[in-house]
């Protein structure tokens, strides 16, 4: 799911600091954010707009991270939607809405899991690529 | 390019296939949630019954409850409905009305009986109450207007009798939405239809309280908490529209209007 690659140069310290960051914005906010996904990504896009000017690698990591909360958000948003009309409508819970929310909450896992080793590994100046992610960052994110 | 689309396709089929592998668990049973839900309506609807109960006068004599139980074995036996667990009470209570209550009680007043001008209109309204049973239409009410902590606090028996009173008071003269409203009414149609019964008089029965619910709108509970009647009556009509069905018999009417009698009589 994730692959450690070269990158085209190699980055300095300053450089690795503010990739790493980029994932632990999106952390921390996932942590201030539950219930409501969306807050991450909120904060994963100012980090973004805020490095846009930075340098490749940089921006290369920030894309990664507003990428990979992206890619949540549409599956994140039906629970949500499904939980909100159990509550207020005369849908009802199911085993089907069950084994959703628990869908959910591994693909969930596997991202924050993987977010922290990124973080983790970008501050050590690795380039590492997500599956699906790692090719869509490269097709946006022009040297 | 290709291989991020076949990368992305993959992701979502692998989600997809989690998803679908995770239903075939049955966690409703895994986390007992259908028989702890079952068990909270249970209990308030004993507990609503048992209000009513004492606040009103039951109907027990076997020539009323007989024959508006034989509406119900012939509706829920077209509609594979099991009767069993359908409690039917019938109050002395002029008003006209009828409502469900958590814990398939189905409560029926005199009133609403004596106002019917035949079986059919009666069948209408039993089936419409049975649907927002069979729907599971009365705990979601109960739910969103009296909140599931208040539920929560009368089943386990901490509720006083004020919060009790006031749910009481919203589930039998208050509306559902108009949605679960109109859902009710055309799965009444689609019970009276498998029971061969025409649903027309149900819609002539909701156009004509709807037209005396300005002169006497506060005996008229069945109506004025059922609000758009004429507009629903008239989705009826729209819904049934080129069907036929089978006319009742004179002896029909004649058993309707011995069983109104004995209603009036207090028999």
């Amino acid at each position: 799911m994730i692959t450690t690659l070269k990158f085209q140069y190699e980055p300095d310290e300053h450089e690795a600091e503010k990739a790493s960051n980029s994932y632990v914005m999106s952390m921390v906010a996932i942590m201030g954010g539950l219930p409501m996904p969306v807050i991450n990504l909120i904060a994963t896009f100012f980090f973004y707009l805020g490095n846009r000017k930075g340098t490749f690698y940089v921006r290369w990591h920030c894309t990664q991270a507003l990428l990979s909360q992206l890619f949540l958000i549409p599956f994140n948003s039906a629970g949500f939607w499904w939980t909100i009309s159990i509550i207020f409508t005369p849908e009802t819970i199911s085993s089907k809405y069950i084994a959703y929310m628990i869908t959910l909450f591994i693909f969930n896992l596997i991202e924050f899991v993987a977010t922290i080793y990124t973080a983790i590994v970008t501050r050590k100046g690795q380039h590492v690529e997500w599956w699906v992610i790692g090719g869509l960052t490269n097709l946006i994110c022009k040297a | 390019m290709k291989k991020i689309l076949l990368e992305l396709v993959l992701t979502i089929a692998v989600i997809v296939a989690v998803w679908f592998g995770l239903s075939q668990v049955d966690w409703m049973k895994l986390f007992n949630i259908r028989q702890t839900t079952q068990n909270t309506e249970e209990k308030i609807g004993d507990l609503f019954w048992k209000m009513l109960k004492n606040s009103e006068t039951e109907i027990t004599s076997d020539s009323i409850v007989a024959p508006i139980d034989s509406i119900l074995i012939r509706i829920c036996k077209a509609n594979s409905i099991d009767r069993k667990k359908i409690k039917l009470h019938l109050l002395r209570k002029d008003e006209i009305n009828a409502f469900a209550l958590p814990g398939n009680h189905l409560v029926v007043y005199s009133g609403l009986i004596t106002s019917c001008e035949n079986e059919a209109e009666l069948c209408g309204v039993i089936g419409h109450e049975l649907a927002h049973i069979e729907k599971n239409h009365v705990m979601n009410k109960l739910v969103k207007e009296i909140g599931l902590s208040v539920l929560i606090s009368i089943s386990t028996g901490n509720g006083n009798s004020e919060a009790i009173k006031s749910a009481l008071k919203q589930i039998s003269s208050s509306a559902y939405d108009r949605k679960l409203e109109t859902e009710a009414d055309l799965t009444a149609v689609d019970y009276l239809e498998k029971a061969g019964i025409d649903p027309e008089p149900f819609a002539n029965f909701l156009y004509r309280l709807a037209d005396q619910s300005k002169n006497l709108p506060s005996q008229i509970y069945w109506i004025s908490s059922h609000p758009e009647s004429k507009e629903r009556a008239e989705k009826i009509i729209e819904r049934i529209k080129g069907n036929s069905f089978p006319k009742p018999e004179g002896k029909d009417s004649l058993r309707f209007e011995r069983l109104k009698e004995k209603v009036n009589k207090g028999l």
